[in-house]
């Protein structure tokens, strides 16, 4: 059953040096806020997986948490590259970043999988790329029906999966909507999980097209309002773009990041 | 009304791409073949399904009129072919394959891109076309580095799991439409915009083109340009992805 505590206790609790940690949040709903504070409790050598990195783990790669990104996209949306990311796999700073490079649909079927309790899942992408010759988690399957050659990827089962949600009631049940992506299957397949919300109810009333994930799925929830800036959490905050056109100085200038870094871990946790 | 503008000219280029694709989703990943998409359904393809890229469907005034978010799409659209992706390609060689995932050694790039994303399930599933905003050597390589998006002698050496639903349907430029008709499925001048010449071209292409039947880019009709500069890009934003 999910206990609802404060986002350092939760950070402090749930992840620790070495884990393999997925932060998942599709346009909206990104734990921007629980990266945050993953940063200021300096966590080191994760390996971090997301479908879609985009400022968050430019700013964890970029503070040394990470050893290794899963990945299918990195970047800043709407913007460009992220810089962050790309001296770290270029120039090994401030450390070296291995990568293991999947496509959408591998990444989205290795999370299936793993809140499936399957151990791997099958597709008909990567056939005819160079991806399995770079990636060591793609492996050639023949079925045992058809004899069509496939793909196998293996199951996502994250040490901790984090998500933000808009919001939980006081048994530590989870509810979110709109653009959802993979948090269900995250959450579900991961050992530990941590969920921000925008607030804690005494009820969840029904909303149109909202999933519920129930509070044995989850293992720690935290009131973070504005968790999610600067992606927005529908119904509750608007996407700040301006935020994402800023970062891009930051994080092309290695000094200017460092300023930022100091900045964020001296500053406690958003109210 | 004044003369069409490149910018103009690959808009309608892109919209040809959708000719003929019927009740399928359109995804065109940057600006110009998005407003090509649109400018095909307002004109010849009423039925072309557009994509916000996100979760829903769209019609041309961005009224929504579907639900899609991107597990549906995975689970229902791409593996039915009902799609056409027009991506970028960071490198293209003359079989089509594609790289968007990293310049030079995968473990130790010289340059990371953004990541293959799509690309791998795309090229095998549903119809694919290219939009290259700066035709050049840089882009048309004799060889890619990482293949993300899966060319013919690729997908050919792959067999049935690759060529099944395979289908590279046509790659537009600044300059120029090129298909995969040539020698073994390789890469054919179709016809080059008004202004370039076919050397203009194959200076800028790295690989060897077949140019045996060159025809004209054809210029956006009156009703084209009225919609392409009052409806669908009133702000002119399609002149800042191509140089005029």
């Amino acid at each position: 059953m999910a206990e609802i505590v404060s986002l350092a206790d939760a950070v402090a609790e749930l992840v620790r040096d070495g884990d393999v940690v997925a932060l998942e949040g599709f346009t909206h709903l990104i734990p921007v806020a629980a990266g945050h504070e993953i940063i200021r409790q300096r966590r080191r050598d994760l390996t971090l997986v997301r479908m879609t990195p985009d400022i968050v783990y430019d700013q964890l790669i970029g503070a040394g948490c990470a050893r290794k990104l899963i990945f299918s996209w990195g970047g800043n949306p709407g913007v460009g590259s992220l810089h962050r990311f790309r001296d770290a796999v270029q120039n090994g700073w401030p450390e070296p970043l291995e990568i293991e490079e999947h496509s959408h649909a591998g990444m989205a079927n290795r999370y299936v999988a793993g809140a499936s309790g399957l151990p791997f899942a099958v597709l008909r992408g990567y056939t005819g790329t160079d991806l399995a010759s770079v990636t060591s988690t793609i492996k050639q399957i023949t079925c045992p029906f058809t004899g069509e050659r496939l793909a196998a990827v293996p199951a996502i089962n994250a040490d901790v999966s984090i998500i933000h949600a808009q919001r939980a009631d006081r048994a530590g049940n989870v509810q979110l909507w709109g653009l959802v992506g993979v948090q269900k299957e995250a959450v579900l397949a991961a050992k530990r999980s941590l969920v921000t919300v925008e607030e804690v109810v005494d009820e969840l009333e029904p909303v149109d097209g909202g999933i519920v994930l129930p509070s044995w799925a989850v293992t720690r929830v935290a009131e973070v309002p504005g968790g999610a800036h600067p992606s927005y959490a529908q119904g509750y905050s608007e996407r700040d773009n301006g935020y994402y056109a800023e970062w891009d100085p930051i994080s092309r200038d290695r000094a200017e990041f460092e300023k930022w870094l100091e900045r964020t871990r001296t500053t406690g946790v958003p109210a | 009304m004044t003369a069409a503008s490149r910018a103009e000219v690959a808009v309608v280029a892109c919209a040809e791409l959708f000719r003929g694709d019927g009740e399928i989703v359109a995804s065109p990943m940057a600006l110009i073949p998005a407003i090509g998409a649109r400018l095909a359904r307002l004109t010849f393809e009423p039925d072309l399904l557009l994509s916000d890229g996100e979760a829903y469907l769209l019609d041309t005034e961005g009224r929504v009129e579907g639900w899609q978010p991107f597990k549906k799409v995975l689970d229902v659209v791409v593996p039915h072919g009902k799609r056409h992706v027009v991506m970028g390609a960071s490198q293209l060689d003359r079989f089509g394959n594609q790289n968007i995932s990293a310049i030079g050694e995968h473990a130790h790039p010289k340059r990371q891109l953004l990541g293959v994303r799509g690309a791998p399930g795309n090229t095998v599933n549903n119809r694919t076309s290219y939009w290259v905003p700066r035709h050049g050597t840089r882009v048309f390589t004799p060889a890619v580095d990482v293949v993300s998006g899966v060319g013919h002698d690729n997908a050919a050496k792959a067999g049935q799991a690759a060529t099944r639903f395979h289908d590279l349907h046509r790659v537009v430029t600044d300059l120029a439409v090129l298909d995969f008709s040539g020698p073994e499925h390789t890469m054919r001048l179709v016809s080059v915009h008004p202004g370039v010449s076919v050397a203009d071209v194959v200076e800028r292409t790295g690989f060897e083109l077949d140019t045996s039947a060159v025809t004209s880019t054809r210029l956006p009709d009156h009703d084209e340009l009225r919609l392409i500069r009052e409806v669908l890009d009133p702000a002119g934003s399609r002149e800042r992805e191509v140089a005029a």
